[in-house]
């Protein structure tokens, strides 16, 4: 198939059928033909502002219409689009701007502090464009409100010849681990990575999607080009906090698909009426998930509490991928409940020692990937895309094995591993047998400074209803793991801290131990 | 202190630092930020223990907990025995 520019998603849909729903947001329902027709507008704004290819465009917009016509108009443009977390902080936004060196920043409310500090922003910047706001003509203008931006006519699709290679969007990563790194993807890894998921997924036209992950978050970004591409439909919620609202308006809208990061899980099944919903969700056809490792008991419960028909696919990926690696076919689940799968379509996972020579089964190493989707690199970083990217293909970080069946495991994250006392220890082993006592919404367990063993072990939990004593917690662990993996305290919490994608944050939560 | 009063100091205290500044009685927690998803988390856990009230699954929704007034009404509701938006399930 003819590789194309990830817009052309939005425009074969919209030629295919421009009467069909693309997003439904507020009570908002938008076709395909509005959706395309906003997103051609806000590219001829772009191209009539001076914006050329490769130029970067910033969205800072919260999940919604205007979010999906702006990435979709950027890319029309020829130009890049750089999605950031609309809650970024001042000191990291400044950061960030500073290195995109950004031709325009278009944003709402919740960035009009911007508004305000426009010194904050490089001369690079030549327009802002309020989305939630108009204001009076006047010239030279830096401004714009979002009905005069799209007001014009529309830039004719294909204007911008739009290379295979060339970069479409910079994702920022969550900065678990140090600062936020900009992971250039090109059209070629979020085209060649949706066409990879939409076939292992089965998804077509009839399929409406719940999305509560953001937009700006890679995850969120697949669900959004998988669904426009195949002309399906996306629900928009951004109210997850409320989980009964969402889960409501899945039953409402008769959505076929819903995904989430492990906490989504752990709250859907602890702190909603998932249960109770259970038979009013007969279209419910498959449940993803991604973002990091899920406990193997919420894999079980949620084995148990979904409806009967609905297929749930346990995923891995990375930014660094343009969103997917592997993942495993339900029908295989029960049998591989610790597993992540194995690679999908186009893409190769290789289990690798410091060397880069391949190791047989059942030896641990790194996870290695290649295919289409490997990123370009990261922004402005050739030191930091050297250290993960080279003729192997993208280094993982992630530590694991392969079975006799060829199905992938991770058993941790290289840069997560603790040393305490003399021993190396990654939290996520011990983290797995804290939840699997059934007391725990979830937990994170982390490495405190010590004088005597380096560090010490500390777990944050949070409890499921009436608090269990930190005494039953330990002797369950002492039960299960041996003595140095035992975390030395256990601190009962109402909440993890955690990033805008649900992913714990786990450099909030060592500095609530602090 | 009233009910209202209280349980927008809990929201100040524990999720503006302190700051009150733009807070009023109707500010949406979500939409303006003030409160994510972990957070509605721990006001529910507030509001179990600190009025004995107890939180359905099927009452999480934005017309319960979304602000200020909300609240206080759901947990007025409550403990007056009135049925609350989603207790009917």
């Amino acid at each position: 198939m003819e590789l194309q520019g990830v817009h052309s998603f939005l425009e074969s849909s919209a030629a295919a059928r421009p009467d069909k729903v693309a997003l439904v947001h507020d009570g908002e329902r938008v076709s395909y033909r509005l959706l395309n027709r906003a997103a051609s507008r806000l590219a001829a704004f772009l191209v009539q502002r001076g914006v050329f290819p490769g130029d970067r465009v910033v969205i800072m917009l919260s999940n919604g219409v205007k979010y999906v016509a702006s990435y979709y108009g950027v890319l029309k443009a020829g130009a890049v689009a750089v999605p950031l977390n609309v809650e970024t902080g001042q000191e990291t936004l400044s950061r960030l701007l500073e290195e995109l060196q950004p031709v325009g920043i278009i944003l709402e409310q919740g960035g009009g502090f911007l508004l305000q500090q426009l010194p904050l922003a490089p001369p690079s910047v030549r327009f802002v464009l309020a989305a939630d706001a108009s204001f009076p003509v006047c010239e030279p203008r830096l401004v714009w409100g979002w009905d005069e931006a799209l007001g014009g006519e529309e830039l004719p699709a294909g204007t911008r010849a739009v290379p295979a290679e060339s970069l479409a969007s910079i994702i920022y990563t969550s900065g678990s681990t140090g600062q936020p790194k900009g992971v250039m993807l090109s059209h070629r890894n979020i085209v060649s990575n949706t066409r990879s998921i939409v076939e292992y997924l089965h998804l077509t036209e009839s399929d409406i999607q719940m999305v509560v992950l953001p937009f700006f978050y890679v995850m969120g970004k697949s669900l959004l080009n998988t669904h426009i591409a195949v002309g399906g439909t996306v629900v928009i919620n951004n109210n997850f906090a409320y989980t009964a609202s969402v889960i409501r308006q899945m039953a409402e809208e008769g959505v076929t698909g819903f995904s989430g990061v492990p906490s989504t899980y752990a709250y859907l099944l602890h702190r909603s009426p998932l249960a109770s919903f259970r038979d009013q969700l007969p279209s419910l056809r498959y449940c993803t998930q991604a973002g990091g490792h899920m406990p193997r008991e919420i894999k079980e419960r949620l084995l148990q509490v979904l409806p009967p028909h609905t297929r749930l696919f346990i995923m891995y990926g990375a930014t660094e991928a343009a969103a997917r690696l592997t993942y495993v076919e339900p029908e295989r689940l029960p049998e591989k409940l610790a597993s992540i799968g194995k690679a999908i379509p186009g893409v190769t996972v290789r289990v690798l020692n410091p060397q880069g020579e391949e190791l047989a089964q059942g030896e641990c190493g790194e996870l290695v990937a290649s295919g289409d989707n490997i990123m370009l690199g990261y922004w402005n970083d050739p030191e930091a895309t050297a250290r993960v990217l080279d003729r192997n293909g993208y280094h993982t970080g992630d530590l694991g094995y392969r079975d006799a069946d060829g199905y992938l495991y991770v058993t941790g994250r290289k840069d997560h591993l603790l040393k305490v006392g003399g021993h190396r220890i990654d939290p996520q082993e011990v983290e797995e047998v804290l939840m699997s006592s059934g007391f725990l919404l979830e937990v994170v367990v982390l490495g405190l400074d010590d004088p005597l063993l380096g560090k010490k072990l500390v777990a944050l939990a949070v409890p499921l209803g009436s608090d269990p004593s930190d005494r039953t917690l330990l002797s369950f662990c002492h039960a299960r793991l041996p003595r140095h993996k035992v975390p030395g305290e256990i601190r009962l919490v109402a909440a993890l801290p955690k990033y805008p994608s649900g992913k714990i944050d786990r450099a909030s939560c060592l500095s609530l131990c602090s | 202190m009233n009910l209202k009063d209280e349980i927008r100091n809990f929201v100040v205290e524990t999720f503006l630092f302190g700051d009150a500044g733009g807070l009023t009685d109707d500010s949406s927690f979500i939409r303006e930020g003030i409160i994510d998803s972990t957070g509605i988390l721990q006001l529910v856990a507030y509001l179990q223990e600190r009025y004995q009230v107890a939180v359905a699954d099927d009452e999480l929704i934005p017309e319960n907990l979304d602000s200020v007034q909300r609240v206080a009404a759901f947990v007025e509701g409550k403990r007056n025995g009135a049925s609350c938006a989603g207790s009917e399930g």
